[in-house]
């Protein structure tokens, strides 16, 4: 009889990126130590990391722009050693990827395709479908020096998916999108990844889209890979580090947060209060006494912090526990690494 | 109608075809950049405007309108070359680090496209530059030559030399970017050899002295313009002058070489990377070879050019010989010629005389008034000794219109008033003095006017076709 991990394994679509002790220095100075994941099928990985991490190295590497000190990776079957058929299978967007503004973007996306060997007639076939699928089918005759930066983006995507890659490689594609240009993006990446079947290696510093939209992450840290897994497992291990700080956080109304906090302060179990830095309405509670980690005990704490806002009238629009988010655990990671 | 409705009638109408070669769709690409809103047609109109300029100075200055139209041609073909030259070596240092600069090598170097093929096609392209702009120099050479004969070989050999030095130029400026990654370096760095090339070439005096001869003719710039000087102006044949195009070729075969065998299988995203399969060893290796290489032509091929006279068979001891053919030139042109005098015997010559001898051949072998026709008809050399050979400069100014034959007769000095000496003579050049004709300032101004105007319409149509089929549309 099969055993259960074996059955969930074979259930799993099949690993298309695996990389293993990937190296790389400048000079003196590691960029990268000792870089090991794997991509499956149809799933999106976050790749995280502060500035200076590792993150652009790796996928330079990983997209053959750069040739690695040590460690292999394959895609699609094909090992690092032949670089040219892997950049037939893979598609970029790399950051701050510049586009010439006097090309239609349906010229653009034909002359890719017909770089990447299609006939004339097939490259532009798939040029309009492309556009078709990331929504810009009104703008294709449409210099792409008139493109908004969400547009350009999108057309950007669009040569990413040319050749049908098996892996798309996407470097902070939501830089400097308004909050709905983003999260449209986000649904087209999502799109891409599971009606096309293609594995999507996702670069970006915004967590919580991360973790909205990534089935796996890699968090990496001054060179080295402090994380890996499916976002559950990665917060999941790490998260009761962090509750064991026992720091909640609490949203109220903007113009109660005076209120709530002067309620908040008189309470025996709690420490301090302070607001969230950028997180409007938002406030930070370090508890007292429930550094033992007893869990009963923390859900009571819980209980009475949020009947005394009620009893008080101030509306609770957000509780949550500290270190139960992506962001939590990628803050923790990497302040522990660079300590 | 909506504008994808007429992209998918334009893929009807194309049937399926096959895949086309990277090398090709990077040409293509990069030509329309460069011609369809890009700066090859600003620039193909500065160049013209400063063609035009050039002719209005030459027909409507009271001295320049006096140049003979052979020099006429030819310094107009010499500045077509220089300003085109400049415009492919701005365009090369742009293909590369430009790309850089703008984020957009790579995507390129994202596809299955092969690196040198990428190089090739942006070779090409840049050097699309070249053929537009000497079709427009033609028209300026052919009113400056009022129906000279000079017209026709200053055009093919313009064509021949001035492809050679646009392929140099253009290789040099892509390899200056290839090992740039900012504009700013690539044109600075660029500027720096036009400067160093142009400047020897064009101050006077730097040709005096065989050092001066030496760097004269290391100088690609300046051994062609010596080339076409002596070929078109001086009618001197090509045989003497032949080893003048090493230089050029040279630095074209080393510009070429460097980018398609070292730069462009090394094309990285940073620059001046290049790939494992070439190492710094491998690279040096092939640089010093080069080098070697060029050393080697140089040196071998200075010799003849320094030498330059050809050898006539003769029975003497003393042998002269002239390094003119016959030629065609009109009243006012100044011919320059040399004669070479060996001493082939075992012993020392007597002192020796070179005389100078000009004969109308209208005239039933008249000789002319060699005051007029010659400043200094004879000369006068000191013992030879054996083995030694000189070399005499002389000029012929054309006065009269007509068919004449020169040449030239060495005595040696008798050694008393009793004895007589073998003199030793050339064989005749045939000179033909054509009219004088002074260049019509009426007849240039179309010319001047229409060519700049002509760029002008080009560049007005291209826009409104581009225009016509795409959407300026506003960012929404």
């Amino acid at each position: 009889m099969m055993q259960s991990e074996e059955i969930k394994a074979l259930s799993l679509p099949p690993e298309i990126l695996v990389a293993e002790g990937l190296r790389k220095s400048y000079g003196p100075r590691c960029a990268l130590q000792g870089l090991s994941f794997s991509l499956r099928a149809g799933h999106i990985l976050g790749f995280l990391g502060p500035n200076g991490a590792g993150k652009t190295t790796s996928i330079r590497i990983l997209t053959t722009m750069m040739q690695a000190d040590s460690g292999h990776f394959i895609i699609d079957g094909i090992g690092s050693e032949h670089p040219e058929k892997i950049r037939g299978r893979i598609g970029v967007l790399p950051e701050n990827l510049g586009f010439p503004r006097q090309m239609t973007g349906f010229e653009y996306l034909t002359y890719f395709g017909q770089l990447y060997g299609r006939t004339t007639a097939e490259a532009r076939k798939h040029a309009l479908k492309l556009l078709e699928d990331v929504g810009l089918q009104q703008r294709g005759k449409s210099l792409i020096g008139s493109y908004s930066h969400g547009m350009r983006q999108r057309i950007g995507i669009a040569r990413a998916l040319v050749n049908d890659p098996v892996v798309v490689f996407l470097d902070e594609p939501t830089l400097g999108l308004d909050p709905r240009g983003q999260q449209e993006l986000l649904e087209l990446v999502q799109h891409i990844a599971r009606e096309r079947n293609t594995g999507v290696i996702l670069c970006s510093h915004l967590l919580s889209e991360i973790e909205d939209v990534c089935d796996d992450v890699v968090i990496l840290n001054v060179g080295y890979m402090v994380a890996r897994g499916s976002v559950a497992e990665v917060v999941g291990r790490v998260q009761q580090n962090i509750i064991l700080r026992n720091i909640l956080r609490v949203q109220v109304l903007p113009d109660k947060i005076t209120e709530a906090r002067q309620i908040l302060e008189a309470m025996p179990n709690i420490i301090k209060v302070a607001p969230v830095g950028e997180r409007e309405g938002w406030l930070r509670l370090e508890l007292l006494g429930t550094a033992y980690g007893e869990p009963a005990s923390v859900h009571q704490i819980n209980n009475k912090i949020l009947s005394a806002l009620i009893r008080a009238k101030i509306p609770i629009l957000g509780f949550e526990t500290e270190g139960g988010r992506l962001h939590d655990v990628f803050l923790h990671l990497t302040e522990e690494a660079i300590k | 109608m909506n504008t994808m409705q007429t992209t998918k009638e334009n893929i009807q109408d194309n049937p399926s075809d096959s895949a086309l070669p990277a090398w090709w769709l990077v040409f293509t690409r990069e030509l329309a950049d460069l011609w369809v809103g890009g700066k090859g047609l600003s620039l193909i109109l500065i160049y013209s405007v400063v063609l035009a300029v050039m002719v209005y100075v030459f027909s409507f200055n009271t001295e320049l309108s006096l140049i003979p139209p052979k020099e006429a041609v030819y310094e107009m073909l010499k500045n077509a070359m220089a300003v085109s030259m400049f415009i492919s070596l701005v365009i090369g240092a742009d293909t590369l680090s430009g790309e850089r600069e703008r984020n957009t090598l790579e995507s390129l170097l994202l596809t299955p496209a092969s690196r040198r093929q990428i190089v090739v096609g942006k070779f090409l392209a840049a050097f699309s530059i070249w053929p537009v702009a000497y079709a427009i120099a033609i028209p300026f050479m052919n009113v400056l030559s009022q129906g000279d004969e000079v017209l026709l070989p200053a055009i093919l050999w313009g064509l021949a030399t001035g492809t050679v030095m646009v392929v140099a130029f253009t290789g040099l400026g892509m390899l200056v970017s290839f090992w740039s990654s900012s504009n700013r370096v690539s044109y600075f760095a660029s500027m720096g050899i036009y400067v160093l090339l142009l400047v020897p070439a064009e101050l006077p005096g730097t040709s005096s002295g065989a050092a001066g001869q030496f760097l004269q003719w290391i100088n690609p710039m300046a051994s062609v313009n010596h080339f076409l000087s002596k070929h078109l102006v001086n009618y001197e044949p090509l045989s003497l002058f032949w080893s003048w195009l090493v230089a050029p070729a040279v630095l074209a075969v080393l510009a070429l070489g460097f980018l398609f065998l070292y730069a462009g299988p090394g094309l990285r995203l940073e620059p001046g990377k290049t790939s494992w399969l070439w190492t710094r060893k491998l690279g040096r290796a092939i640089g010093l070879g080069g080098m070697a290489l060029l050393l080697i032509a140089l040196f071998t091929s200075a010799s003849s050019a320094m030498a330059g006279s050809q050898a006539q068979n003769q029975t003497s001891d003393l042998q002269i010989s002239i390094d003119l053919d016959a030629l065609v030139v009109k009243t006012g042109d100044k011919v320059e010629y040399n004669t070479v005098v060996t001493n082939n015997g075992a012993e020392a010559s007597p002192p020796l005389i070179v005389a100078m001898n000009v004969i109308n051949l209208d005239a039933k072998g008249d000789t002319v008034d060699p005051e007029d026709w010659a400043p200094k008809r004879t000369q006068y050399m000191e013992t030879l000794g054996p083995g030694e050979t000189v070399s005499l400069h002389w000029i012929i100014n054309t006065i009269l219109e007509g068919n004449y034959m020169v040449y030239m007769v060495l005595i040696p000095q008798p050694d008393n008033s009793d004895s007589t000496s073998q003199a030793v003579a050339t064989s005749g050049i045939h000179l033909t003095v054509q009219p004088f004709t002074r260049l019509n300032p009426g007849g240039v101004l179309p010319y001047v006017i229409g060519a700049p105007l002509l760029v002008v319409v080009i560049i007005y149509f291209v826009n409104r076709s581009r225009n016509k089929n795409v959407d300026i549309g506003r960012s929404e």
